[in-house]
């Protein structure tokens, strides 16, 4: 499905940018999923800030952003585990919030924190979840040797489930979402603490199920794993999507390769062709010669002061730094943080 | 509780050893209000089937809390179950396990230490199951508005033995100070111990249990209304397990 690029609005200096595709009307745009205007709040924390997101059928759409840009909340919300405070979700063409039974069948959801019961067995899990799921004991019975087959767990069935190892409590994690084969598959995290053979059976079982029709919903907070999967991508930050469209049209829209200068103490002046942004010790100059610049800027710094010099590619991870000004990493350090204090809003409100 | 003995334990076997350990105490104490023919069981075990139920009122939330330890409540939530389906699911295996406990220490009462009861077991059972889902929603109130374990188990075990003690499960109403015997019919467990009274020492049968079970189905319902109330699902439950 191609996606519009369109530069829409500007906001506190960043330039955001939405998907032109899709209508507002029930089912005519196609999509599997479709949220319109999300908000959500925990107190004072706004966690969502006015969310559109469509998914069709058969599409892989990674919902990347830094801990604490709202993933996890969407993510609930569209499971029908949290109310909004505005906005809808549609699933199928249905209101998640009025016919919330119906989505919920049509729905797979593998959650962020590991969930599954440790005092029976790995079949046992399956059997319950699947029935539970609407699934008829034959089908059930066979779906669980597909989706065993596909995980790598069969020879885990029998053993109870508390005594796996963490790759394999999320692959038995990851099956239960799939045994129903829902029409949207909404995956939190799933990869992580996964070790690299899980991490692996969990894409590849995701293609498959795109490429059988189901619409993936895969949020995640590892760059290199969208970039792996090349699927589209919708970046959250701060509880809106900033950024919507496959991976190589937004790194061929936004990012240049930047040259990152540190220095011990304050940025020195130094004159340099436009577009030059400081973060705290930290020279950022987007160019589309690297090499250049560095023989242009390097002679201007004055003796022992410069630390470190570092040339970041186009990728993800220049995407983020040109439509937020920060750091990848460096947000997602302060989501964790911000995340903890979040958490606590929710048990505070929840009271 | 397959998996776990020790609540077996809890549930029956200790009861049953505080029966041994203190029905002779409560014999005197039957023979000075002037019961005869008594071996004290019959105070002795309904107060221990009784006063072990309502301490145990937290087991029924400790199955809440331990969804959310393990991470599959929001997966439950998450499946086409409704709510209804969801609580009713937890709640009635618990009912159930609290009728069996209180009926298996009945069962076990005269084989083991010549309990005779002397009324209706139409009565005895309908009192029993009564006891049962009173308590049951007592516990799923506790499970409401509570947050974390620590809370649950101190709400619960220091309500439930409050409920047992207060309600004349530990020692007879009539030997209570007077603060105290006014309290007790406030309290389901005072109902359930008349209830018992009545059928095993004063041969009485299903008309004359009337009051009580109807008084302890209100106590149940009025629990499971403020229950229904408080309860969020979409609380965040802390589990230390």
């Amino acid at each position: 499905m191609a996606h519009d690029m369109q530069r829409v609005r500007e906001s506190d200096g960043r330039m955001l940018a939405s998907s032109g595709a899709g209508s507002t009307e029930v089912g005519r745009s196609g999509a599997m999923l479709r949220v319109s205007g999300l908000r959500k709040s925990y107190g004072e924390i706004e966690a969502l800030r006015g969310v559109d997101l469509e998914v069709a059928a058969g599409e892989i759409v990674a919902l990347l952003g830094p801990n604490g840009a709202g993933k996890t909340t969407l993510v609930s919300i569209v499971a029908g585990l949290r109310r909004a405070d505005a906005g809808v979700v549609e699933v199928d063409g249905l209101d998640a919030r009025r016919r919330s039974a119906e989505v919920r069948r049509r729905i797979g959801l593998a959650p962020q924190d590991t969930g599954i019961y440790p005092v029976v067995s790995v079949r046992r899990n399956l059997l319950l979840f699947g029935e539970l799921a609407g699934l008829g004991r034959a089908e059930l019975r066979r779906r669980i040797d597909e989706v065993a087959e596909a995980l790598d767990i069969g020879e885990l069935l029998d053993r109870q489930a508390g005594k796996l190892s963490g790759g394999q409590k999320r692959r038995v994690h990851t099956a239960i979402a799939l045994l129903h084969r829902p029409a949207l598959l909404l995956l939190d995290e799933a990869t992580t603490g996964a070790d690299v053979e899980t991490r692996g059976h969990i894409l590849e079982l995701v293609r498959q199920l795109a490429a059988e029709g189901s619409a993936v919903l895969y949020s995640t907070h590892y760059l290199a794993e969208v970039e792996a999967l090349g699927s589209a991508v919708a970046i959250l930050d701060h509880g809106q999507v900033i950024a919507r469209g496959d991976v190589g049209d937004l790194i061929g829209a936004h990012a240049v390769p930047v040259v990152e200068l540190a220095f011990d103490g304050e940025v020195p002046a130094i004159s340099s062709h436009g577009g030059a942004t400081v973060e705290g010790n930290r020279l950022r100059l987007p160019t589309r010669d690297p090499a250049a610049t560095l023989v242009e800027v390097v002679p201007q710094v004055p003796p022992g002061v410069l630390s470190s010099v570092e040339i970041i590619r186009p990728n993800l991870e220049a995407v983020y730094l040109a439509l937020t000004g920060r750091r990848y990493d460096e947000a997602d350090r302060e989501g964790a943080r911000e995340e903890a204090t979040e958490r606590k809003g929710r048990s505070v409100v929840a009271k | 509780m397959w998996s776990d003995p020790s609540t077996v334990i809890f549930v029956i076997v200790m009861p049953l050893i505080m029966v041994a350990l203190m029905k002779e105490l409560f014999a005197t104490a039957l023979r000075a209000e002037g019961f005869q023919g008594v071996n004290g069981s019959e105070f002795a075990v309904p107060a221990m089937a009784v006063g072990f139920a309502a301490f145990g009122v937290g087991y029924s939330g400790f199955t809440f809390f331990r969804d959310h330890g393990w991470g599959t409540w929001d997966r439950l939530r998450a499946t086409p179950a409704s709510s209804a389906d969801i609580l009713i699911g937890k709640v009635v295996p618990n009912v159930a396990v609290t009728f069996v406990q209180l009926a298996l220490l009945f069962l076990l009462g005269g084989p083991l230490f010549g309990l005779e009861v002397r009324g209706s077991w139409l009565a005895l059972t309908l009192l029993v199951a009564v006891v049962a889902l009173s308590l049951c929603a007592f516990g799923m109130l506790v499970t409401a508005v509570t947050r974390t374990m620590n809370q649950l188990n101190a709400i619960g075990s220091v309500g439930g033995m409050a409920m047992a003690m207060l309600g004349g499960a530990w020692v007879p109403v009539a030997t209570m100070p007077g603060w105290a015997q006014a309290i007790a019919p406030a309290l389901p467990t005072y109902w359930a111990m008349q209830g018992f009274r009545g059928v095993i020492l004063e041969s009485k049968g299903v008309p004359q249990v009337v009051v009580p079970v109807l008084v302890m189905a209100g106590f149940g319902l009025l629990y499971t209304v403020i229950a229904a109330a408080r309860f969020r699902f979409e609380d965040t439950k802390v589990y230390f397990g």
